[in-house]
């Protein structure tokens, strides 16, 4: 198989594993990490946006609403990130069900804190 | 002198694109491109998940002007609202930058991806008619759905969505098409996949 300029180990053509491996760069199995801090960073950001509503807008922006909102949002964020993790590592011999656990888990409870005890 | 003509060859060839599409040549290691191809699903699965949850900020603006009837850039339901005005174009960007490492996803000459290129296309004329909009309304202020200045805005849209889609299928059959992803558990979707899989999808005629 021919090659991209700079892999492969010259007149012989051919490509050996460590020339796929350099040209795979960080394989999309070992993104659960960085994906799961992504999701938390959404979730966090998706608060603060109900949050102005809580402190800053209670009069505009009915606490209910905001804790509504919360609620639907993280199934959505959740789905995705459960997607995210899911599909990069099918096909491997990787498995993150634990992580996903513990961090769907946590967004439930974060989640149930902030409806019952927020902005009330 | 040598006159240009069209060969024989050239024909055949034509024919083999057509009878063959599903099963481009292999100009990456097959490794490399269903990671490549993965990388660019993890950016359009965070564009959804965005675009979902815009869709949800409708209501919740609706809510908010339940109670607040003037309107203000910087309300919350607006910041979120308007959080996929930059979300989407980060994301598409960065699909567009990425897939150049990508053979199957180039365009003709090894341009941009012909869907991207309608995308872009589509939303182009959407912009030219925001101008096109505000002329006719300086005249008109009802907005009614059918009037002309709007015709621009809703085909742009159509344009836009289809080769976006155009795109998100073409990664994601490549992925079926290299064994990464399983096709639909239905079996005409699957006897879709079978047939795309040797070269039949697109033709019945030429086998």
């Amino acid at each position: 198989m021919t090659l991209p300029k700079g892999f492969g180990s010259g007149s012989a053509g051919g490509s050996s594993s460590a020339d796929i491996e350099r040209m795979i760069g960080k394989r999309v199995e070992n993104m659960t990490g960085m994906i799961t801090i992504s999701f938390w960073a959404a979730l966090i950001a998706t608060f603060g946006g109900t949050a102005a509503g809580y402190f800053y807008y209670p009069w505009a922006y009915p606490t209910a609403s905001g804790h509504f909102a919360f609620i639907v949002l993280t199934i959505i964020e959740t789905i995705g990130y459960i997607f995210c993790v899911k599909v990069m590592e099918e096909g491997s011999n990787k498995n993150s069900n634990g992580i996903i656990g513990a961090s769907v888990a946590g967004a439930v409870v974060f989640v149930l804190f902030v409806s019952l005890y927020v902005g009330w | 002198m040598r006159i240009h003509c069209f060969q024989n060859s050239y024909f055949i060839f034509r024919i083999n694109m057509l009878s063959n599409m599903a099963q481009m040549p292999a100009l990456i290691p097959k490794e490399v491109e269903i990671q490549r191809l993965k990388k660019i699903w993890l950016i359009v699965i965070a564009m959804g998940s965005t675009a979902a949850s815009v869709e949800v900020d409708n209501f919740v603006d609706g809510s908010l002007h339940q109670t607040s009837i003037r309107d203000s850039a910087f309300t919350p339901a607006h910041w979120w609202l308007y959080s996929h005005f930059i979300t989407l174009p980060l994301g598409w960007g960065a699909s567009a930058i990425y897939d150049r490492k990508v053979p199957v996803l180039r365009g003709p000459n090894n341009s941009m991806n012909t869907g991207l290129k309608m995308t872009i296309l589509g939303y182009l004329a959407t912009m030219f008619t925001i101008g096109v909009n505000e002329m006719w309304h300086f005249w008109f202020v009802e907005e009614i759905f059918a009037v002309p200045n709007h015709w621009m805005f809703n085909m742009g849209v159509v344009v836009a969505f289809m080769g976006a889609l155009a795109y998100v299928v073409r990664v994601y059959a490549r992925l079926v098409e290299l064994g990464a992803e399983t096709p639909g558990e239905n079996p005409y979707v699957a006897e879709m996949y079978k047939m795309a899989l040797e070269g039949k999808l697109y033709s019945r005629a030429i086998p």
